[in-house]
């Protein structure tokens, strides 16, 4: 299935695809971050990421240019200082520089060379900061971006309303409805007769033994 | 040395008599492909990267990328983008190896080194960049000099091509590789019917709009027909001493990546 998987995405061009995407977009974003992001000790350093539903491998490369050093993306492998098996759920817990031990200690994510070259790049995603709303001013102009602000605050609250509804909503007819799953005071109690069942049998074993013992003795 | 005094080898090639040649469907002396190759190149030549686009709706980007992956380029490497033109490759190789590595772009068209120069330049990239402008067939560089060398679509407009293999296989150091990135015979026969259609019916017509150059875009299209099939350019690899040699066709083998190694 990977093997027909990467041959499929192999004659797509695929990687090269996503590649030079991811290229120009974390370029542009280095461009727009208000923070001061430093890519200059990281100069010539790779970084591999492997993930498991990809197939193919993106290496990101901090290159040097006389006005300001880039990051290229590519599919080389035989460069990388450092490189990293893991699964896109767990990248994108990777934000924070602290992350990156808790991850590896929980077989989640596992890491070949250079771990300071991994914690350089995990800083750098981390610094980034992004002021939006003075790029999209830059565009559109001061009072569009207020306007379009507000509204996707709005739309945002009544997606995170509509989200919260639907959830509590399912969740009725799961639990009470369809009955296909108990709620969590009826597992409770489930726990507690078990543990009840338990004490019992533990009784009855010990007042068993001791009846084997006393006909033993006589 | 000019390029038409250089280019006077009497080896055969594309089973032309010895001293003719192809110039798309046309049989020619051999004297005179590069002086017409240069007239196509200097006529396109400020065109030459919108045209790549409009023609390729923009996969040769793709195209070279591959190259780059498959390269196996690494800091510090001397790299010689032959055919160079406009320097698409030169770009991504110049940033890959680093101020401790070197790249020649070099291309026997002046027009085009020129265009590829101020590109480059305008995008920064100086510092590790050397313009050279040569025939492939006489690589005016010593023996065991480059852990890479790139040849993107020049192959086929090269009027000797054994010899230029045989000269890139000379400059190339113990370990090092050729790439090989051109047009080549697609896989199936339907692609292969509408790459036809697109390129003898469509192509020119763009030429002819942008380039102000149907002509040489009606060159692109026969010089493709005439270049050496995937098998035929690999035996053609083998026989001028490389090793390993393999192909990785793209688009459906509109395009094929040939890559050959010097032990």
């Amino acid at each position: 299935m990977t093997t027909a998987f990467s041959k499929i995405t192999s004659g797509l061009m695929a990687s090269q695809a996503l590649a030079s995407a991811l290229e120009i977009a974390i370029n542009k974003t280095l461009a727009l971050s208000t923070a001061n992001v430093s890519l200059e000790k990281s100069i010539q350093k790779t970084i591999t990421i492997e993930l498991a539903e990809l197939g193919f491998p993106l290496s990101f490369t901090v290159c040097n240019t006389i006005e300001n050093p880039k990051i290229m993306v590519t599919a080389l492998t035989d460069r990388a200082d450092c490189t990293i098996n893991t699964s896109i759920s767990t990248l994108r817990e990777l934000k924070a520089e602290q992350q990156l031990t808790e991850l590896i200690k929980q077989d989640k994510l596992d890491l070949t060379g250079d771990i300071k070259v991994a914690q350089q790049f995990a800083s750098l995603a981390q610094n980034l900061d992004i002021d939006w709303q003075t790029e999209l001013a830059n565009h559109i102009g001061d009072i569009p971006t207020h306007k379009l602000m507000q509204l996707g605050k709005r739309v945002s609250a009544k997606v995170r309303f509509a989200v919260k509804q639907i959830n509590a909503d399912a969740g009725e007819y799961i639990v009470h409805e369809k009955r296909l799953v108990v709620t969590s005071s009826q597992i409770e109690q489930f726990n507690q007769q078990v543990v009840e069942v338990s004490k019992q049998v533990d009784a009855l074993e010990q007042r068993i033994s001791k009846l084997v013992n006393h006909k033993a003795n006589h | 040395m000019s390029a038409s005094e250089q280019n006077q080898s009497p080896v055969t090639q594309d089973s032309t008599p010895n001293n003719t040649t192809h110039f798309g469907y046309k049989t020619i002396d051999k004297e005179d492909k590069v002086s017409m190759v240069a007239g196509v190149f200097h006529s396109v030549a400020k065109q030459y990267d919108v045209m790549n686009d409009l023609m390729s709706f923009g996969v040769h980007r793709l195209w070279k990328r591959f190259t780059i992956d498959a390269s196996g380029v690494r800091p510090g490497n001397k790299v010689l983008d032959l055919a160079g033109g406009t320097g698409d490759l030169t770009a991504k190789f110049s940033q890959l190896v680093g101020k401790d590595g070197k790249v020649i772009l070099a291309d026997i068209n002046s027009s085009m080194l020129n265009v590829g120069r101020d590109k480059l330049r305008d995008k920064g990239l100086v510092q590790n960049i050397e313009y050279v402008q040569a025939n492939a067939q006489y690589l005016p560089f010593e023996d065991n000099t480059f852990d890479i060398v790139t040849i993107a679509f020049g192959l086929r407009n090269v009027t000797d091509k054994d010899m230029a293999l045989r000269s890139i296989y000379r400059v190339l150091k113990p370990g090092g590789r050729l790439l090989v990135l051109e047009f080549s015979k697609p896989e199936h026969e339907l692609l292969n019917k509408a790459y036809d259609f697109y390129s003898f019916n469509i192509l020119p017509k763009i030429g002819e709009l942008v380039a102000k150059d149907g002509d040489s875009y009606q060159y692109l299209a026969e010089s493709i027909r005439m270049h050496p099939d995937q098998d035929t350019l690999k035996t053609m690899m083998d026989n001028a001493g490389f090793e390993q040699t393999s192909f990785k066709n793209l688009t459906g083998g509109v395009v094929a990546l040939h890559k050959g190694y010097k032990f």
